[in-house]
């Protein structure tokens, strides 16, 4: 085979800076084979790019340990390249943006070093996945978060560098607040220890006695690789009051979950949104709840059963049953300590719920739903099924709020879903296909607005950007933050208009980074978009907005 | 097909893992999470099921190309299918399993072959038998039994050894055993002696299609000519080949197509073969990936657009033989059964397959040490399968690694059981 065929040309990693590349990590864990580094390149989930190929690195590395990747993250410094580190991979964000980074695969790092039993905690390294650390933690009668991108992911990815919503938030948290203490290799090279680990009294407090950098290293949404790696870090794990294992045959669509003592899995549905709303807000008073999430019908059925939502959307009275009748809903799974908690727990459910005038069904212990779908709920197995409908999706309105905010946030969502969905320019899931999930028993929580698409169809392709812009510009008419903050294709417009947000991070990175080696594509720097293609009264917003809220030198606009 | 006909299924691809793990539901622990051999011995995404096909779709888009480090990459996979079974747990319109067969093919077009496949080859050619064993000898193991020879009579059954048993002296016993257990339940039996000749499937997924084409269209003559109603065969690689493979070439045998465990469970419940001997035993069962996932039958080829394929044609790996081998293994008296965590369709890989063996035999036995870890994590005190490969390539790690495991074909416990004296070494 000659290199004719290939019609592309990339760049190259220099043989003196590929040298000491195998010195860091050993010969046999550095790759610039084109076809290997392209298996980092192939990013295509919530990228709107239709080629879906990322930047490709110029090499790819494979350190085992924190001094390995210290070496690795010196010998860019030393011959001008930058990295990016990547865990599990899956999200456009662990891809390159620029020329010339050297990709950190941190998959030899993949130890659970460590489960404090008592003080509940665990210590883990990149690439230790969310159920390999649940199927640990259960057996000691704990449990640990796994985010809504499921248990395939790494929990120390999301914990230390994005976001970290799950359907288990309600009593488990978002990503950064189980986040205890981290180790953090710096983009010069240097180990920066976060919380009490520094002080040398473990890893059991990311404030302190040491130093509490969780704002910087972290923030909201996580500083997606560029601002060095995190190499361990632990993590807060929770009580698991159900079985060392959850026994289950089959692995999916038919799974069979033998039912836990103590266990309830409910459907909930309700008239209208004043009564679902009201029910969720006594759910958190009462704080109840394992897992907890809004039931998005038209979501469920198009994973589990994408033709047959194809066809239903074709029949005006199944669809109104679907996407009216059953319209207001959540999902609930509730734990018990004790037969006596549970049917307590239980109780109160009911109560709350048929005071609003709901229904609710228990599908565990009393229907075959239950034993099906647990899995898919505390472990957030099934979320790969998203993609069967239409081969790939992505989201928009992402932010964490109030339910009722959330709930306004999601009715936008739905509108804007709806006029696409009738242009042929995403598929149909009934437009309403919120992911929401509460936070610490309802003091927070999170919606945002998936919808599927084909992707190998070329509408649907055309759809994404503009489809982006318009979320992007309902979400700041909400005064949301827009998902977009981790977009570079906004941050120009968007940042003036949040305090310069974006500055403020680049100083943040400078500070930590003279030399510019850690990729902060993901992070804090901007590319072009061209808006001049976009809907004109869609601009027309945007520029209303723009000129409306821009922060001045002094401060926010009057 | 050629590989540009899969570049939807590689575009599919959202890069989500799933291929590298037991379907989630089924993660128990740390240590046994994973399902692909490959992946976890070269690290680099490149080796998973994802990662060839990210590759395939490189070369087809002009970015990438294939020289004899790409190739080698494509080549140090089983071919096991743990990777395509966990992906359609997930998704309806990728197989991925068709994907990696495909890239071999390509190799072989393009001129980018490996050494040991070509000298594996070149034997089954000159020998008809991928051991390159002398074809002279291949009914050897059959002396003395009173078999039919299916060259000059007919008969019911048609028993087809296969490469490795026919010719490997350790495995003799078991295959004379096995052979035994079905005359003495009145069998009307044959074999081709030294006319039989490789089931070809193993050329097809080093991507020598031609061969492969080939050595089906004999078999096929030779089932023809045998009469039989019924093909058994004692190999897990042939069985799947047959169901699946021959089938998709448009090759139908005409018969019925069993693994030999399947047709002793039959005789069992039929009450044709008694187990009486007490085996007390508490043992393991390893799925042959050939025999479980991969032996599931041909359903039919999806020409259109797969999103819209029905379930029932997707090629999930659940219809393969998972609960025959059990069923007899717990019929016999004595035997207790502990089940490993990967099982079934998500069962790690013996290491012996696709070309692996031949070509890199450090990974193959390493891949069967981490299933023999695995084994002796559930406390059985012995491993039991239904390949001739896996019992090969697990007895040779065992004795490199220095674990302590007996290894069996489940036939050696039947045997055992049944008073048929053939004996088995472990
Ligand atoms: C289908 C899908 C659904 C999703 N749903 C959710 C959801 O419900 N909730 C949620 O919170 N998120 C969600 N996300 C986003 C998701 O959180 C991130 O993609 C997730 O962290 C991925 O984990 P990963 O192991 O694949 O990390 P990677 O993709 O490897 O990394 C994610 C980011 O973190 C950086 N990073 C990774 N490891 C390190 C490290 N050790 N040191 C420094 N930086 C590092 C990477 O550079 C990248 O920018 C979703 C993504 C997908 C694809
Ligand atoms: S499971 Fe399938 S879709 Fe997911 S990465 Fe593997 S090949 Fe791609
Ligand atoms: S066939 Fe087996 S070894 Fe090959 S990529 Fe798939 S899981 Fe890995």
């Amino acid at each position: 085979m000659t290199s004719e065929t290939m019609t592309q040309s990339f760049e190259t990693i220099s043989d003196e800076a590929y040298r000491d590349l195998e010195a860091a990590v050993g010969a046999e864990y550095v790759s610039r084979e084109p076809g290997v580094l392209d298996g980092y390149t192939w990013q295509p989930t919530i990228n709107d790019d239709p080629a879906k190929w990322v930047k490709r690195p110029v090499a790819v590395v494979l350190p085992s340990c924190t001094e390995e990747v210290q070496e690795v993250v010196r010998a860019c410094n030393r011959h001008g390249l930058k990295f990016k580190a990547f865990s599990t991979g899956w999200g456009v964000y662990s891809g390159c943006t620029y020329d010339n980074v050297v990709q950190v695969d941190l998959r030899r790092m993949n130890r659970i070093l460590e489960i404090d039993e008592k003080n509940m905690y665990a210590v883990i390294e990149p690439y230790n996945c969310g159920a390999q650390l649940q199927a640990e933690a259960m057996k000691l009668g704990l449990n640990a978060h796994i985010i809504g991108a499921g248990p395939a992911c790494s929990p120390l990815a999301s914990a230390t560098s994005g976001w970290g919503v799950g359907w288990d938030g309600v009593y488990m948290s978002y990503g950064h607040r189980n986040l205890l203490g981290a180790e953090w290799v710096l983009p010069d090279g240097e180990v920066l220890r976060v919380g009490s680990l520094d002080s040398g009294l473990g890893w059991f407090s990311p404030d302190g006695p040491g130093p509490s950098l969780r704002g910087i290293m972290r923030g909201s949404a996580g500083a997606l690789g560029g601002l060095g790696i995190f190499t361990k870090c632990s993590l807060k794990l929770y009580n698991w009051p159900g079985p060392p294992h959850m026994k289950t045959e089959g692995v999916m669509l038919d799974a069979q979950t033998e039912p836990p003592e103590h266990m309830r899995f409910h459907l909930c549905f309700f008239p209208d949104r004043a009564s679902l709303d009201e029910a969720v807000y006594k759910m958190g008073e009462s704080e109840l709840a394992y897992i907890f999430t809004r039931t998005a019908v038209g979501a469920y059925v198009n994973t589990f059963a994408p033709h047959l939502l194809q066809n239903v959307s074709r029949t005006r009275a199944f669809r109104d049953v679907l996407s009216k009748t059953l319209k207001w809903g959540c999902t609930i799974i509730l734990v018990g300590n004790s037969e006596d908690e549970i049917v307590f727990q239980e109780a109160v459910l009911k109560e709350i719920v048929s005071g609003q005038g709901g229904l609710s069904m228990e599908t565990m212990q009393a229907a075959a739903i239950g034993p099906m779908m647990v899995m898919n709920f505390l472990r957030v197995s099934a979320i790969p099924m998203v993609f069967r409908a239409g081969g790939l999706f992505s989201t928009a309105l992402a932010r964490n709020e109030a339910w009722d905010t959330q709930m306004d946030w999601a009715e936008k969502g739905e509108k804007i879903k709806q006029r696409w969905i009738d242009r042929g320019g995403i598929l149909d899931d009934l437009a309403d296909n919120p992911f929401m999930a509460l936070y610490e028993q309802n003091t927070w929580g999170h919606c945002e607005e998936i919808f599927q698409y084909n992707a190998r169809d070329p509408k649907h392709l055309a759809s994404l950007e503009p489809l982006f812009v318009e979320f992007s510009v309902a979400a700041m008419e909400m005064c949301m933050e827009p998902l977009s903050v981790t977009d570079a294709r906004l941050r120009e417009v968007i940042s003036p208009m949040m305090g310069h947000y974006n500055e403020w991070q680049k100083k943040i990175s400078l500070f930590l980074d003279a030399r510019r080696a850690a990729d902060t594509g993901m992070y804090c720097d901007e590319v072009d978009i061209d808006l001049s293609k976009i809907d004109p009264e869609i601009r027309e917003t945007l520029d209303r907005m723009v000129a409306k809220l821009t922060w001045s030198e002094e401060g926010p606009p009057s | 097909m050629a590989l540009a006909d899969y570049k939807r299924d590689m575009e599919g691809c959202s890069r989500c893992s799933s291929c590298k793990w037991v379907p989630f539901n089924q993660i128990k622990s740390w240590r046994f999470a994973k399902n692909c051999p490959s992946i976890c011995r070269y690290n680099f995404h490149a080796y998973s099921g994802s990662g060839r096909m990210i590759i395939g779709n490189s070369i087809l888009e002009g970015r990438s190309e294939l020289n004899d480090s790409v190739a080698e990459i494509i080549f140090r996979c089983q071919m096991c299918g743990a990777c395509d079974t966990a992906c359609k747990v997930y998704r309806d319109d990728i197989d991925l399993t068709e994907v990696l067969l495909e890239l071999r093919a390509y190799c072989i077009e393009q001129g980018e072959l490996i050494v040991e496949h070509m000298a594996m080859i070149d034997a089954l050619k000159r020998e008809d038998n991928v051991l390159g064993e002398p074809k002279a000898r291949r009914g050897e193991w059959a002396q003395g039994l009173g078999l039919k020879d299916i060259n000059s009579e007919t008969c019911e059954v048609l028993f087809h050894a296969g490469c490795r048993y026919s010719y490997d002296p350790d495995l003799r016993d078991t295959l004379r055993g096995q052979v035994r257990l079905m005359l003495q339940a009145g069998v009307d039996l044959g074999i081709a002696g030294a006319e039989e000749s490789c089931c070809g499937g193993r050329a097809y997924e080093l991507g020598y299609r031609g061969e492969a084409e080939n050595y089906a269209d004999d078999l096929l003559s030779r089932v023809k000519a045998s009469g039989a109603r019924t093909l058994v065969t004692p190999c897990a690689d042939g069985y799947a080949h047959l169901k699946f493979l021959y089938p998709r070439m448009g090759k139908e045998l005409g018969c019925e197509v069993l693994h030999v465990t399947q047709y002793l469970q039959r005789l069992a419940q039929q009450g044709k073969l008694r187990l009486r001997e007490s085996v007390p035993l508490l043992v393991t069962y390893h799925d042959p990936c050939h025999l479980g996932r991969m032996g599931e039958p041909f359903l039919a080829d999806w020409r259109e657009d797969k999103l819209q394929r029905p379930m029932s044609l997707k090629r999930s790996g659940r219809k393969g033989i998972f609960d025959e081998p059990r069923d007899l293994l717990t019929s016999i008296p004595g035997v207790e059964l502990t089940e490993m965590e990967r099982i079934r369709e998500y069962s790690w890989c013996c290491g012996a397959g696709g070309g692996v063996l031949e070509a890199w035999p450090d990974f193959a036995l390493w891949t069967a040490n981490e299933r023999l870890e695995e084994a002796k994590a559930t406390g059985a005190e012995a491993l039991v399968t239904a390949c001739p490969w896996c019992v090969r390539v697990f007895r040779d790690a065992a004795a490199e690694s220095g674990l302590e495991l007996p290894v069996y074909d489940l036939a050696d416990l039947v045997m055992l059981s049944a008073g048929i004296t053939e004996t088995a070494r472990a």
